[in-house]
């Protein structure tokens, strides 16, 4: 190559290299975005159910991959989560000032949720759901970071996160933070009823129910034009279900039925929910009734979609019927799928 | 003395024996049996008793209490359907995850919970719709705490 091409790359490397760094420079919400707000612990706490912070934050029974926990106020972290990208070891958020976030202001309490930007700067992994937690009011995150701020200080020093390259590069998820994060609170639609509007709060914003029940591109991002028409399970084998009012969905469900499963973890069929819904359901369960109902109206409400991964199960509903000899499913599972579906089973 | 070896070795190879031709049909059948346990006496049975609890189906004491009791005859049966092999991913059709066979002891006592927990509701059911109702809204609490841990569903 002759020397003036040489010198090209060179440039065009350092051009590159500047403008990852400009486009991944945080984005954060200044302090005077914040509005004049008293806490109320008492929605603080409500915010705390209707977004499963104890999920994923509390601490593990035993094992680090324990889905159940000892004590759901007790959220200094320390659950591994195996996932298609590596591991991510969950963070310690009890109030503890060295290993929690017991040093965080409310400023930076916000920035976390709505930014996916940590104090220093540091960008969060999504695997934290500020892509949805971004759409709640600042009145319910003051109201939930005040609410944390009395649970119990826990000191717990959490390893940090062992992800594969490229994902292992932190700052690149400043690039994702700009097709996907843009910090604002999700406005009511005027054409909606105050019903509706508030199910898609409680969906879209706390609930972040599209986080499993919608299809991801292969950046990571959910695809909004089939979103809760059902996904790929993040942690493990199987889907997540498709959740809009479809045939592949749950369009036989009443809104009714909705809520009541909600509330009781029972599906119109009274198979009884498990795996990764049951916690969730538990705090959906603890929500206002007028809320749950919102939540179902919203799902209603949705555009009925067919399943965005397709169904394994279709096949097997089939040879079901057929009383069959087949075998060639068998441990096919996960087999399934395309690039889109990379294998992240244990 | 040579003798008794004989026959403790004789009897270890026999015991070998037995678990090595556990045949991958063996397995099948069992995957197969459990799964009709669940989907032809415990659900219809349990959507039965929900739908009366839902106010979908009438209150029928008589019939409430058949339900549940159907549904308390199965757990001594499909706890013994569970041969090593049949967890989800290792054979067709199978939504146990490997986490039974982890602690089968806490999988066999929920089991075991929803024995009581069913008979209880069968119980309940004399004495109206209202206790009936605490009582199956118990038992479908023990259905929870299974499947979290011990389902991972195929299909929805």
């Amino acid at each position: 190559m002759p020397r003036a091409g040489w010198w090209a790359l060179v440039v065009i490397g350092i051009a590159g290299a500047i403008g990852f760094f400009l486009l991944t420079i945080p984005k954060t919400i200044p302090a005077s975005a914040l509005p004049a707000h008293t806490p109320d612990l008492a929605n603080g706490e409500y915010m705390f159910t209707a977004g499963g912070c104890a999920e994923c934050h509390a601490v593990p029974l035993s094992k680090c991959k324990d889905t159940k926990t000892k004590d759901k106020h007790v959220l200094a972290g320390g659950r591994c989560m195996k996932t298609e990208f590596g591991i991510f070891n969950v963070p310690n958020i009890s109030p503890d000032k060295d290993t929690g976030i017991g040093k965080w202001s409310t400023l930076d309490f916000v920035n976390a949720m709505k930014r996916g930007i940590a104090p220093g700067g540091e960008h969060l992994y999504p695997a934290f759901p500020y892509a949805s937690y971004q759409h709640m009011t600042y009145a319910d995150l003051i109201d939930l970071k005040a609410y944390l701020d009395t649970l119990p200080a826990v000191k717990n020093e959490v390893p940090p996160h062992d992800l594969t390259f490229p994902y292992n590069i932190r700052r690149a998820v400043g690039l994702w933070q700009l097709l996907y994060v843009d910090g604002k609170t999700l406005k009511p639609d005027p054409k909606l009823s105050a019903e509706l509007n508030r199910g898609a709060y409680l969906v879209e914003g706390p609930g972040h129910c599209g986080e499993c029940h919608s299809p991801r591109n292969f950046l990571g991002g959910v695809m909004q034009s089939e979103a809760f028409a059902g996904a790929r399970n993040p942690e493990g084998r199987g889907r997540i279900p498709n959740i809009t009012p479809s045939d592949d969905g749950i369009g036989d469900w009443s809104a009714d039925d909705i809520a009541y499963m909600l509330e009781t973890g029972n599906t119109p069929d009274f198979d009884v929910i498990g795996g990764n819904m049951a916690p969730v359901q538990e705090n959906m369960a603890k929500l206002k009734p007028e809320d749950r109902a919102t939540i179902a109206a919203f799902l209603k409400a949705l555009p009925p979609r067919p399943d965005a991964v397709p169904k394994s199960a279709k096949k097997k509903k089939k040879s079901d019927q057929d009383s069959d000899a087949d075998q060639g499913e068998s441990g096919g599972e996960d087999g399934e799928g395309g690039a889109q579906k990379p294998d992240g089973s244990e | 003395m040579r003798k008794l070896m004989m026959i403790v070795c004789a009897f270890a190879g026999l015991a070998i024996y037995a678990t090595v031709a556990i045949s991958a049909e063996d397995l099948a059948a069992a995957v197969k049996e459990r799964r009709d346990l669940m989907k032809k006496t415990v659900a219809p049975s349990a959507k039965l008793g929900g739908q009366m609890v839902k106010g979908v189906e009438p209150f029928d004491a008589d019939k409430a209490a058949k339900a549940m009791n159907d549904i308390s005859g199965v757990p001594d049966k499909y706890v013994t359907l569970f041969p090593k092999g049949t967890e989800h991913g290792a054979i067709k059709d199978s939504e146990a995850t490997p986490k039974v066979w982890e602690d089968f002891d806490n999988f066999k006592a929920i089991a075991m919970k929803l024995k009581d927990a069913s008979a209880k509701a069968a119980g309940a059911a004399a004495q109206g719709k209202g206790t009936f109702t605490a009582a199956f809204n118990d038992m479908t609490k023990v259905c929870k705490e299974c499947h979290e841990t011990y389902r991972e569903k195929l299909e929805q």
